[in-house]
């Protein structure tokens, strides 16, 4: 069994319509060249979280340039208890489901299905979407590496969902595509995550939501960068620059909340990670508006990604947990008490 | 109409009184009858004492004194409203002046930390310092202008929610009571990733703690040997002193008093640059009395290689010995710096305290020595082991993490004590049976060193009990020899004895009882930390001893 799958093929166009996505049709030529379409949800009633990753990598070392590597990876939560975690190697479609494929219209469902190896977990649902995506934004870093993404949250997903037994799903969550060449030391860490407001009309988009970033470059500070993103009823409203967010941590979450994925990494010996900070608070001001994000994490999940630059691996913290997204835009205040996802990310340094 | 530093003391525990009494009865409680004189930079005083539950404050006249005696600088009162401040921020040199005893100050740190918490959470009391910060506006730091807003009123807390994040999230949720009830570090305090211009990692306490305890040990003794070299001069002399420190700082150890000292630190919501800078002060410390110890006990060989005074002289040895005293005055000191005033008093006393219980220790084992006396009962052993080992190796270490993470309440300290003495004892009987069959390589020090020198151990107080009387007389006589004139056969000779009174098993199982009576106790008396990486490595150092291989 191989933990990657390997291929040359690219996504072929299926209309005439620009790139069918979800990546322009450009090879990766370099080990440390990369994307991924990441997929986050929760459901309704905030007990059940997903999370999902198809990643390509660049060619390795003595392989030639276009070669990828596609690895999957599921994760999924129910109630109280540790996650459920399949290896690096979950199948899913080729290419995977994703918003940004063009076109696409809303509404319009569409599947995705990403099965466990050994069948469990494994999800499948229908997704659409209800929202529009923000615009892309780039991080530069360390001679010429750099991390581009766009987001959009609001999208919708029912289906099945299987851990022990297979069960009905009604999900609302956030789709992301990156793209970018960088090593992990030299990225050094991020803490990123989303909120939807899980109570609005389930056929309508919701009608507050929230995407923000943090990324700190290992070298340089300056280098660093942040946004606040919000969407009201399906469109992205506000983007609150670097110089207007401010992010503040306290706390440690409870190490025995917090799992280790995949289940391969805990047979590796993996080493200790720093605490998981338990509330996040993030302030983004611009202006008369103000949004608040107050994050109180419950439970988490280790993703240990292997580094290609390092010794040490790159791990991704998903952390579900109760959020309060406040605010007021146009002096209209608003306050919503939902559920939301942040990844803290970091440990790939080199000694 | 201008305000007084005295009128916005008194206005604030007036609100307090009205808003939050119980927390008011809590600092009266902490201030018990100490006077407090409060002298501010605008040439107001003000008298504070506890009044059964309620704290009074008038203003003071020029005769008056307090018994403690507190004097700010303008700049210095205004800072205190930042809490976003670092401590060293606060207490640049001139400007902030304490005086009392030890206790007195500590009590009125505790008093003052009570009512700055709860006050900050309230909205009168913001409104009070707010004015009085706006009468003074060019005494603030990076002070930038602002423009009054109208803006909507939403939830309670939400009232101008200020900049950055930092601020918000400690004045949306006070520390103390509510992390009290999520059984999170008491003392956490809030940390910035993000202000707008400056980046910090999530990862506090990055890669210290791995499940691997030695690894986890190295890493601690790692930060604290650069630390400590990172104040060893580099200018002369070289040769014959800085040099010679160098040398042993870097010298192969376990790191466990580092280890104790960040995780206690790190397990109780303090930082771990605070919690590195006072194990540093501690490891000099403990590399000076080595060095004397040595020279007193005639050691040949320290971790894995020739004691100092072997390599270099009884006379430079001593001296460097006496250097890495002041130094570790010195890095004690320093703690100014990055800790304030309160928890630097605090380390200090912890230090003097753990070195006035390990020379009272080491004075009840020279003068057996000295009277060739060998105590018939363990308790004997417990006795001067806890003054010499138990303090020394683990007791202090954790609480001078503890202070140095800012918990000075003696109750809370003193519940650290008991299962780290055990978990010291247990540790020392163990040292001393590897020096009786361990391996040199392993063990560091020379083998059989301890039978050479004397030492009163639990084996050979178990062997003098146990033994006929002619042993016993043999024994005696072997024991009264000075170390350079005790063949190694007499060492051979009192080893043999002690294996055939089971006196090294004995031990062992001793030590076994102590250290499972420490993890015991562990559980029991410390459940009052919460469950952070912190204090798991603690928990692995309790069991390290029940499981280290002999």
């Amino acid at each position: 069994m191989t933990s990657f799958e390997y291929t040359n093929r690219l996504a072929k166009p299926r209309l005439g319509l620009g790139p069918a996505g979800p990546f322009p049709d450009t090879p990766l030529n370099d080990p440390i060249d990369r994307r991924w379409l990441h997929y986050a949800f929760l459901s309704r009633d905030g007990k059940k979280a997903l999370v999902a990753n198809s990643s390509w990598l660049g060619p390795g070392e003595n392989e030639p340039p276009g070669t990828e590597r596609f690895a999957t990876i599921l994760l999924l939560h129910d109630g109280d208890g540790p996650w459920h975690s399949s290896q690096f190697n979950a199948r899913t479609e080729r290419p995977p489901w994703s918003a940004f494929s063009r076109p696409h219209a809303h509404r319009a469902p569409q599947s995705l299905t990403i099965t466990s190896a050994n069948g469990s977990p494994a999800v499948a649902l229908e997704l659409q979407r209800t929202s529009r995506n923000c615009t892309s934004q780039c991080a530069f870093f360390a001679n010429h590496q750099h991390l581009r993404w766009q987001s959009e949250t609001g999208v919708l997903a029912k289906g099945t969902w299987t851990t022990d037994t297979e069960q009905s799903v009604d999900l609302v969550g956030y789709h992301e595509r990156v793209r970018g060449r960088w090593g992990w030391p030299d990225l050094g860490e991020w803490v990123f995550g989303f909120a939807n407001d899980l109570g609005a009309d389930p056929d309508e988009p919701p009608e507050w939501a929230c995407v923000f970033t943090f990324i700190r470059p290992e070298a340089d500070c300056r280098e660093a960068t942040a946004s606040m993103m919000l969407w009201h009823r399906g469109r992205m409203i506000r983007h609150f620059p670097r110089r207007n967010v401010s992010f503040a941590v306290r706390g440690e979450l409870d190490r025995d909340r917090i799992s280790t994925a995949p289940p391969l990494a805990t047979l590796l010996g993996t080493g200790a990670m720093s605490p998981i900070p338990r509330r996040l608070a993030i302030i983004a001001r611009q202006g008369d508006d103000h949004v608040v994000l107050d994050f109180d994490a419950d439970w988490a999940v280790r993703i240990v990604i292997p580094s290609e630059t390092s010794l040490h691996p790159f791990s991704v913290h998903e952390v579900v947990g109760a959020c309060l997204l406040e605010g007021s835009v146009n002096g209209r205040r608003f306050a919503v008490e939902t559920r939301g996802i942040v990844e803290f990310s970091g440990g790939a340094h080199v000694d | 109409m201008s305000i007084s530093g005295g009128d916005v003391l008194a206005d604030t525990v007036a609100a307090l009184s009205k808003r939050a009494p119980a927390i008011i009865a809590a600092a009266a409680r902490e201030l018990g009858e100490i006077r407090l004189h409060l002298v501010f930079g605008d040439g107001t005083a003000s008298l504070m004492q506890a009044r059964q539950s309620t704290l009074d404050v008038i203003p003071a006249q020029d005769e008056d004194v307090g018994d403690v005696e507190v004097h700010f600088d303008r700049r210095t009162l205004n800072l205190l409203f930042d809490a976003a401040q670092r401590p060293s921020e606060q207490a640049l040199e001139r400007s902030l002046d304490m005086r009392g005893t030890r206790e007195d100050l500590l009590a009125v740190w505790r008093c003052f930390k009570l009512l700055s918490q709860r006050a900050s959470g309230l909205r009168s009391v913001q409104a009070i310092w707010s004015a009085y910060r706006d009468q003074t506006r060019a005494l603030w730091s990076g002070a930038a202008e602002q423009v009054p807003v109208t803006r909507a009123r939403g939830a309670a807390y939400w009232d101008h929610a200020g900049w950055p994040a930092l601020d918000w999230l400690d004045r949306r949720h006070p520390a103390q009571q509510e992390m009290l009830a999520r059984d999170e570090p008491v003392l956490a305090p809030a940390r910035s990733l993000w202000n707008g211009r400056e980046a910090e990692s999530w990862q506090a306490t990055r890669d210290i703690f791995d499940n691997d305890l030695m690894v986890t040990m190295d890493r601690c003794k790692k930060l604290v040997v650069d630390d400590i070299l990172s104040i060893i001069p580099k200018k002369p002399p070289q040769k014959d002193l800085y040099a010679l420190m160098t040398d042993y700082v870097q010298r192969e150890g376990k790191g466990l008093r580092p280890t104790l000292v960040i995780a206690t630190c790190l397990a109780l919501g303090g930082r771990l640059d605070d919690a590195v800078r006072a194990a540093s002060a501690l490891e000099m410390f403990h590399n000076g009395f080595l060095v004397h110890d040595d020279i007193a006990d005639e050691s040949t060989h320290r971790r894995g290689l020739p004691t100092l005074h072997e390599a270099h002289g009884i006379g430079l040895a001593v001296n460097t010995g006496d250097a890495m005293h002041l130094f570790a005055v010195d890095m004690a000191l320093s703690n100014l710096a990055t800790i304030g005033l309160a928890r630097t008093l605090g380390i200090i006393h912890e230090i003097l305290h753990m070195c006035r219980e390990t020379v009272e220790g080491q004075a009840v084992e020279l003068g057996w020595i000295r009277r060739n006396f060998v105590p018939s009962r363990d308790a004997d052993y417990s006795r001067m082991s806890t003054k010499k080992t138990g303090w020394y190796t683990c007791m202090s270490p954790c609480r001078i993490g503890a202070v140095a993470a800012g918990v000075t309440e003696p109750a809370l300290l003193d519940r650290l004590n008991e299962p780290l003495r055990l978990t010291g004892i247990a540790f020392q009987i163990q040292d001393d049976i590897l020096n009786l069959i361990g391996e040199t390589e392993v063990y560091g020090k020379e083998a059989l060193g301890d039978l050479l020198e004397g030492k009163r151990t639990v084996m050979m107080i178990h062997l003098f009990r146990e033994c006929d009387n002619a042993t016993r007389k043999r024994m005696t006589e072997i024991n009264a020899l000075p170390r350079l004139e005790k063949p190694f056969d007499y060492a051979l000779e009192m080893l043999a004895a002690m294996q055939k009174e089971d006196s090294i098993a004995y031990s062992i199982a001793h030590a076994d009882r102590l250290a499972n009576a420490g993890v015991k106790k562990f559980e029991a008396d410390l459940k009052w930390i919460p469950e952070t990486p912190g204090k798991a490595v603690l928990r692995q150092v309790s069991n390290y001893v029940t499981t280290r291989a002999l």
